[in-house]
């Protein structure tokens, strides 16, 4: 009863209509929600992609790291100095995707090396390094006044608000970045994360280099960064050293598992969770943010420990089991167990969005 | 076939959303802003006007930021509770403030403008640099005033770039000329060492400096030297600037166990100048106290324009005790503040009410208009012979600041060189 509604979403029509759906929604609905609204969602729209370059390194190829906000503020600085020195914006994107991605993979040709914590400590150098870099390279970066670079304005003949074309420069680079990463993940690239994730041992009897994938993984989370950094800047338009700084790394860490490691849905509801949260306990009580901001952490991850993306498949856990409940035969509570783990387990690793 | 017809349905249902959204779309934003100037702007009523803050309410500048919204909660508390504000269009007003937290990140800061523009009249009184640049642009396109904010950075208080925006506390200039001039004063010739930060705070000290001491042929800068903010030892730049035998030491320094190990070590080095310590550095209790005797210095200069809460001299002074009650009472703040925000908040509530007094129309123009027309006013907790001047394109609301001189318990106002 309960696999019904899953084989329905499986079906190649039914994910079409999705597709379709969330499509003709994203067109349309900026058009209708008011400009704050918009300007949230695209906000979310930015640190969703950050999330989504930590799950490639965290939660699809198991490394811990602990500076994506590093390159997430690289992008952003690359995208604010070329803007300010008038260079055309498509080379502006390129560069800011590219330069995160160089050092990036720079970075991790020597990190990779080094196995599990010992990664970690070296991301954890990124933002602690990046912060006073940022201000001390000030004929670049502005210094501690930071930089602002106002270029995504709406252009006359689209006839739309600043807050709308923002967006929809968000949910396009943003959707395509998804996109990708759906596909990288999902195939061969994905497979052998997961294994280098799970055991590299077994990665190398099965001709799976981890150190490789693991430089790949880096690698492709550092170019995600950049994209993020970008539409941080077409949303926030201005930048400095506070961006990059290691609080902000931590936090999107915690987005990224609060939203559900290894999914791709999960990096939605964690740029969400990133950008919402601070909006939310400032509406409760702006002088316990800190407090009720771990509260909530600690209450998600109590609840949910797959993450806010585990919330239907919990659900849904718990309203077969009491189903079953009012059922007095006892062999079924195993077998729902047993099919909770055969629809959880491709979930967990692949992440179905 | 089967197909055909599921398609068909994809297609109705795309078709429908599309017909729905498209209508909603018609509907929203309807209301353009083409009505007459005269019309009250967003956040103010015949009876109420609200004020939007943005500031670290969390993090490692949560006090400071905290202090930012006590002081001026408290002063229009006290206003409120005695009936309002009376404007210059005639009536009375209570004012409402709405605080939200950024944690000093620029992206929140941005987001809490955003949410904050459309209920506010104004935003005023926070705290931060990047937190307050992060919205300036919007601020400015938005049309809505963004005022007396707690930034030495001089882009605020420039017309020309920020028609919207007006700074509150001197800038990192002021205080350096302050100090220069003080010294250029003096009968006596002066051999001045300088260390500054190498950032916009250093420098914006050493300009003021040099500019207070421009003309001034007894003063000679022996050296120049700087540091990095992330240093954790200037000892080397301090061996090489007490080699050159200078009398005044100019230390344009923001972090406090730098300042610390400094007063330190030239003792240790046997060089004993006059010291400039800028004024967020030069606290008595956290600083001065904290370190080696610095009595064997024949000075220790700082710059302040306004009442310290927790100094002794003021402990009777009417304006302090009205300041303290009303933090406790109307802004839940008990303790005595450790920041000098604090009373700077209370300032820029009490500069505010000045704006709104003479304001004529509720719209934000007239606003920035009477609030760019305020001089030589002595708002309470104010030093004797400073005063808020809004009326000086470059300066911000207060630009005079008075040199103290370290007595051994706290600071008093010093005119000439001794």
């Amino acid at each position: 009863m309960s696999t019904a509604p899953a084989r329905l979403f499986e079906r190649p029509w039914m994910r079409w209509t999705i597709a379709v759906v969330i499509v003709a929604l994203a067109v349309v609905l900026p058009l209708v929600f008011p400009a704050f609204t918009n300007q949230t969602l695209a906000r979310i729209g930015v640190f969703a992609v950050a999330v989504l370059g930590l799950n490639v390194v965290m939660g699809y190829a198991g490394q811990v790291s602990l500076g994506q906000i590093f390159f997430v503020g690289l992008g952003a600085y690359v995208t604010a100095y070329g803007v300010t020195q008038n260079w055309n914006i498509a080379l502006v994107f390129v560069l800011s995707v590219l330069i995160p991605g160089v050092v990036g993979l720079v970075v991790a040709l020597a990190a990779a090396r080094l196995g599990g914590l010992a990664i970690a400590m070296v991301t954890i150098a990124l933002p602690i390094v990046g912060v006073p870099l940022a201000k001390r390279l000030s004929e670049f970066t502005g210094g501690s006044q930071g930089l602002s670079a106002i270029f995504a304005k709406a252009p006359t003949w689209s006839g739309l608000y600043d807050d709308q074309w923002q967006l929809y420069l968000v949910l396009l680079i943003g959707g395509i970045t998804f996109l990708l990463t759906r596909n990288l993940v999902h195939g061969k690239y994905g497979r052998a994360f997961a294994i280098v994730k799970g055991n590299q041992a077994v990665a190398g009897s099965m001709g799976v280099s981890p150190y490789r994938f693991k430089v790949l993984a880096f690698t492709v989370a550092s170019l995600i960064g950049g994209v993020s950094g970008f539409l941080y800047m077409v949303v926030v338009q201005y930048t400095s050293p506070e961006t990059m700084s290691f609080g902000s790394s931590i936090t999107l860490l915690a987005s990224m598992v609060i939203g559900g490691a290894a999914s791709i849905l999960g990096s939605v509801l964690g740029g969400a969770y990133y950008v919402l949260v601070p909006q939310l306990t400032n509406a409760i009580n702006p002088n316990l943010t800190a407090v009720l901001q771990g509260v909530i952490l600690l209450a998600v991850l109590f609840i949910l420990p797959g993450g806010l993306v585990s919330l239907p498949r919990t659900i849904r856990r718990l309203w077969t089991r009491t189903r079953r409940g009012g059922n007095p035969s006892p062999p079924t509570q195993a077998a729902s167990r047993q099919a909770d783990l055969a629809e959880g387990s491709p979930t967990e690793r692949q992440g179905q969005a | 076939m089967n197909m055909r017809r599921r398609v068909k349905g994809v297609l109705g249902v795309v078709a429908v959303t599309s017909a729905i959204a498209l209508t909603l779309a018609g509907c929203s934003r309807g209301g353009d802003d083409a009505s007459g100037s005269s019309a009250p702007s967003p956040g103010i009523t015949d009876t109420t006007v609200t004020l939007g803050i943005t500031t670290p309410l969390s993090g490692a500048t949560a006090g400071p930021g905290t202090c930012t919204v006590a002081g001026i909660t408290a002063y229009f508390g006290a206003k409120n509770a005695a009936g309002g504000v009376k404007f210059g269009d005639g009536k009375t007003r209570k004012v409402e403030i709405k605080s939200l937290d950024d944690g000093y990140d620029p992206q929140k800061a941005a987001a809490n403008y955003q949410q904050l523009k459309d209920s506010v009249f104004a935003m005023t009184a926070g705290l931060g640099t990047p937190t307050n640049r992060a919205w300036r642009e919007a601020a400015i396109s938005d049309k809505v005033p963004q005022v007396l904010v707690m930034t030495g950075d001089p882009i605020f208080s420039d017309q020309k770039q920020s028609p919207w925006q007006l700074g509150f506390v001197p800038i990192y200039q002021n205080e350096g000329e302050a100090f220069g001039k003080l010294l250029a004063s003096s009968s006596a010739p002066h051999k001045v060492a300088i260390l500054s930060q190498n950032d916009d705070y250093g420098k914006g000290y050493v300009e003021g400096f040099m500019a207070g001491i421009k003309g001034a042929s007894n003063i000679t800068v022996v050296k120049e030297l700087t540091y990095e903010a992330t240093d954790t030892s200037v000892d080397a730049q301090l061996t090489e600037l007490a080699s050159t035998g200078a009398d005044v030491f100019f230390n344009a320094m923001s972090i406090t166990p730098l300042v610390i190990s400094s007063l330190n070590k030239a003792q240790s080095l046997g060089w004993k100048p006059s010291w400039f310590l800028p004024s967020n550095t030069s606290s008595p209790g956290a600083i001065l106290q904290k370190a080696n005797d610095v009595s064997v210095y024949p000075g220790i200069y700082s710059v302040a324009f306004s009442k310290a809460a927790a100094s002794p001299a003021f402990a009777n002074d009417e304006d302090m005790k009205t300041f303290l009650s009303d933090l406790k009472k109307y802004a839940n703040y008990p303790d005595t503040p450790e920041f000098p925000h604090c009373a700077w908040s209370y300032m820029v509530g009490a500069t505010l009410d000045q704006a709104f007094q003479k304001m004529t129309s509720p719209t934000r123009d007239d606003f920035m208009k009477a609030l760019r027309s305020i001089s030589d006013y002595q708002a309470p907790l104010m030093l004797p012979d400073t005063a808020v001047d809004t009326t000086k394109d470059g300066s911000p609301a207060v630009s005079t600041v008075l040199v103290q001189k370290y007595n051994g318990k706290g600071y008093a106002t010093v005119t000439t060189w001794q």
